[in-house]
Parts: C-alpha cells; structure tokens; sequence
C-alpha cells in the first residue's frame, strides 16, 4: 500500500503485485506452503521496487522501512509455520518474540548503514556492480556447499 | 542425527539471489537493500548452527496396569549442547491416550540444562505395549537447519483387561486327583455329605451317625464327597475376529478368558490355554498366581494373524489337552478350522462349553435385496453349525457385546444342571 502511494507512474501494477502477495502469503500461511510463502515476498520486493523504479534513480529513504518490513514478515511467517507442527512453550515464545525483536532491530541499523556508507543517491555504478557480482558468486558457493551437505545425508 | 534444511534456509537463499541479481540486472539499489538482512541472516544464522546434544531418558510408574487406569510416563531430557528449538513427540501406540501434558512440545535447552516432563496416559485397551520411540527435532537459532533423530527408548507396558465380576463359573463334570474346591461324585474327606454305610474296623469315631445307629441298633458311619480340583482349558479362537469401532469379538474373548481365568485358578482348579489361530500357543494346565499372569500375558500378545494352512488338534502337544478337562472355548464361529477343532475335541470326549462371541453386532446386512439375503442365509448356516455341536453333545451358548459374561457363565450353569437331573 505505501508503495502504491509513493509510485509516480503504473501505481495499479504496484497495487496488483503487492495484493496478489498478500493473497499468497496468506494462502501460503493457511495451506501451510513454504513455496508460496517464498512467492509471496518475492512479490513483495517486486511491487517496492517497481514503485521506486517510478520515482527515478537512486534508492528513496521508505526502502529502510521496506526491507526492514519483508524481512520481519518474513521471519514471522516462518515462525508460523514451524507452529503449524509443534506450537511453542510460552517460554520460548518469549525467547524468541525477544529475538525477533533484536533482529529487527540490527536489520534496521544494517540497511540504514548501508544507505548511508554506500551513498546510494546515484543508482548503480561500480561499486554497486561489484557488490551485486560478490554476493551472486557467493551465493552460489552456498548453493553448491548446502546440495554437498544434502547429499551426505542420504537417509533423508 | 540427520541434518537437513528448512524451507527458510531455502526462501533466504532465493530471496537473497534474486534481490542482489535483480539489483545488478536492473540496476536498482533497492532490491540489494531488501536483500540484506536476509543475506546477513544467513551468513550469521550458518555460522552459528551447532548440532543439539540431548540425552532422553524414558520411564513408566508402573509396568502393569489394569485397563481404564491411568499411568505417568517420565521423560528426563538432559542437554549437553543447547537446544535453541528442540521438538519432541512421544509416539504413544493406539490404545492409550494421553490425559495430562503436551506432546508433541517444543522447548528450548542451554548447555547443562536438565528438564523433566511428566505425561499422563489413559490405557483405553488391554495389550502389551512398547513405547518409547521419542522423536527429536531440533533447529538452530535462525531456524535454517534442522536435526532429527528418532531415538528407541522402549519402555514396556502391560495392560490388562479389567476382570468381570463372576458370580458363578461353569462346573466341570470331572474332577481331577488334587484338593480343590470343587464336590467331587467320589466320596472321601470333604464336608458335602454323600451317604450312610455300616461302621467298619478303622473308621473314625466322629464319622459315626449317631442319630442313624441308635434308630437301627447298629453303628453307621456318614460319608462325605471328596472335594477335588478340575482341569479347566480355555479355548480360544483367533483364526478371524469382527471388529467395528475400535473393538470386536477377540477383545470380549480375550476379557472373558481372562476374568474366568482368573475365577478359575482363585478356586484351586488347573487352567490351560490354547490359542487356536493363525500362530498356534498353548499353556499347560497349572494353578496359582504365577500361572494365573502366564496366561494373561498370552492373551495380551494374541492378535489375528491370517493363514490359509489347515490346522487340526493334534498340532497340539500332549498334556495341553489333559482328560476330563472341562473346554471351555470362546470363538466368533466364523472360521471352519476351528468349528472342525471343536467338534473333534468333543468326539474325544471332552467336556465342552462353547462360548459363542457374536459377531452380529459388529456386521451389518449389505445394501440391496441380495445382500439381506445373504446375510440370512449366514445367520441360517451360524445356526446350523450350533446345531452340529448341540448334537455332538456339546453346549453352545450366544454371547452379544452389552451383556455381562456372569449372566452368560449362570445360564450355562443353570442349564447344565437341568440337564444333569434330566439323566
């Protein structure tokens, strides 16, 4: 919804892309499907990024507010999941609510730091470039380290 | 333990891969932004992830119950390593059900922690039980990877059937060598008089009827009927079983061969058993307690087991079947085998008392016209095969589910004795 109010242009797209994520996110909640939960934050990112695409270059201050949030979402709808088959101790809900709290919190710290380190008025260059090709490289080593971890496992 | 992923270490990847490819793509600093805490997530979430250490000890307050009681099963759990998240499920097998406690329950343990956890269980059916398989399942802190094992703490439980209350059991007509508490028709030391006779040199002065020898002038001398034991075998058919619901006939049969078991051997006679079924166990006859819990736990491990091979009495050994054994068999009446077993005991002269555990109340006639009329016809050949047994000699005695095994056991008394005066 912020997104589709901060959106210069397309702000029906925006509008459609975030709906139909939380429509998925819900059903994705209820069925419980992690798939569909993935979908749905993917979805999510989409909509905030094509409404900032509408409003130029450079990454606008609501982004901090917008990653901070999917990932809260995120974190939330795992630990609902995990619900589905075993609800939790009042204890360690308490445990983990405190948790939660402070990994927002660092999510926060962490995104505004990077707005503010990396200087991103400018959209792109290359630094960015850089960064991007880094994370996608290792991404992949995790990728390929977690299939290895898979396979040794072959009972599962 | 097994290691896997969970779906989130999943989504985190993915999401992370696509905002960080989309920024470079499109050229857009928004997206690696979204991605970042998920990418930081996961790099401190991995980095953190250990393997949990936990130790699950698992113990009954009693390894004998009756059925309907409730027994407290103990779960110690001690924590080597922390659990951040650690599930655990006591599987509990059919037949108990838990009243008290969580299961399955999710809880978090540091390092040294030690943790108890009471569960209270209901035993609804008779049987022998294992339980123990505990299921672990434990996460790291972010939730990104998970370990499970299954561990097989089997802890035994033995439930069993709640005896009837029995006001009279079936009277064998023979009695056996030994002292019991039956009146035998042999005279000798007892309390039951049986007859007068002329005193004789050796007979004791208190047997003398002094009322008898002063009205004919001549000493006479009471005599008693000797009060013996019987041999008692319980016959039980587990060839086939009707079931609807959760119980069926093998599980009145096996509550009847336990309570009148139980009556039995309290009244000094020898009990036996014979399962006649699919697997084939005997127990010879024998008295006391001891005896008493070696039949109930036979009956505790007897299931259906299908088989096709045709069995016959003589798979049984010598001395299960002692003679002037009084067999008292409860069977459904729904397999041949054991329809033919029972006939050939009886030509074999034995005393035999067939309990016939309905399955009427567990089968419903089939839809349509044919159907009712095959089920008549069913009924019709159970009828029958009564009758085959009434002509043998034997007694055979309908036993529907609601109506208590006393009343069953004092029909076939009272009928038994009618036909005793009828001789």
């Amino acid at each position: 919804m912020y997104g589709t109010l901060e959106a210069d242009r397309v702000a029906v797209l925006v509008l459609a892309l975030g709906a139909g994520s939380v429509v998925l996110l819900v059903c994705g909640l209820a069925a419980p499907s992690p798939p569909a939960v993935v979908g749905s934050f993917v979805g999510v990112a989409a909509s905030w990024s094509v409404s900032a695409w509408t409003r130029g270059s450079g990454a606008p201050g609501g982004t901090i507010l917008a990653a901070v949030g999917i990932f809260v979402a995120a974190e939330l709808a795992y630990w609902s999941l995990e619900q589905v088959s075993v609800v939790d101790e009042p204890e360690l809900l308490a445990r983990r609510a405190a948790g939660l709290a402070i990994r927002a919190a660092a999510a926060l710290a962490l995104v505004a730091f990077a707005l503010a380190a990396l200087d991103l008025r400018t959209g792109g260059g290359l630094l960015l470039e850089a960064v991007g090709a880094a994370a996608a490289v290792a991404l992949l080593a995790l990728v390929l380290l977690l299939a290895r971890a898979g396979h040794e496992n072959p009972e599962r | 333990m097994s290691r896997y992923a969970t779906p989130k270490l999943g989504a985190y990847v993915l999401l992370t891969a696509l905002g960080l490819l989309g920024a470079l793509i499109f050229a857009r600093p928004e997206l690696a932004l979204i991605a970042l805490p998920f990418a930081v997530a996961l790099a401190v979430g991995l980095s953190h992830a250990r393997q949990p250490d936990v130790r699950v000890h698992l113990e009954f307050d009693s390894e004998r119950v009756l059925e309907e009681d409730e027994v407290a099963l103990e779960l110690e759990l001690d924590a080597r390593d922390s659990a951040s998240r650690l599930e655990l499920l006591v599987e509990i097998p059919r037949g108990l059900e838990l009243v008290e406690g969580r299961n399955p329950v999710a809880l978090r343990l540091e390092r040294g922690e030690e943790r108890r956890l009471d569960l209270r269980l209901l035993c609804r059916r008779w049987g022998a039980y294992r339980l123990g398989d505990v299921h672990l399942r434990a996460r790291d802190a972010g939730g990104l990877l998970a370990w499970e094992q299954t561990l097989d703490r089997a802890a035994p439980l033995r439930v069993y059937p709640r005896p009837e209350q029995l006001r009279e059991l079936v009277t064998p007509r023979e009695t056996q060598l030994f002292t019991g508490n039956r009146v035998s028709r042999q005279k000798g030391e007892g309390l039951e008089f049986a007859d007068l006779r002329p005193f004789a040199a050796g007979d004791r002065i208190r047997r003398i009827n002094w009322r008898a020898s002063a009205r004919r002038g001549d000493f006479w001398v009471n005599e008693f009927h000797a009060e013996r034991n019987a041999d008692v075998i319980l016959f039980l058919d587990s060839f086939a079983d009707a079931r609807r619901g959760g119980t069926g006939t093998l599980d009145q049969a096996i509550r009847a061969a336990a309570s009148v078991s139980e009556r039995y051997v309290v009244d000094k006679d020898r009990v036996g058993l014979v399962n006649f079924g699919g697997v084939l166990n005997w127990l010879r006859p024998g008295t006391g307690m001891v005896q008493r819990y070696r039949i109930v736990d036979a009956l505790l491990n007897t299931e259906i087991t299908l088989s096709y091979a045709w069995k016959e009495i003589d798979v049984l050994p010598r001395g299960t079947l002692p003679p002037k054994a009084l067999v008292l068999a409860l069977t459904p009446l729904l397999d041949d085998r054991t329809v033919s077993a029972l006939l050939d005991l009886r030509a074999r002269g034995f005393d035999l008392v067939v309990i016939e555990v309905s399955p009427l109340p567990f089968a419903e006639p089939p839809p349509g016209r044919s159907g009712e009329l095959a089920f008549r016809l069913w009924k019709l050949r159970r009828e029958g095969r009564r009758s085959e047994y009434e002509r043998a000699g034997a007694q055979v005695v309908e036993w529907h589910d609601g109506t208590p095994l006393t009343a069953i056991l004092e029909g076939v008394s009272a009928s038994r004795r009618h036909a005793r005066v009828r001789v």
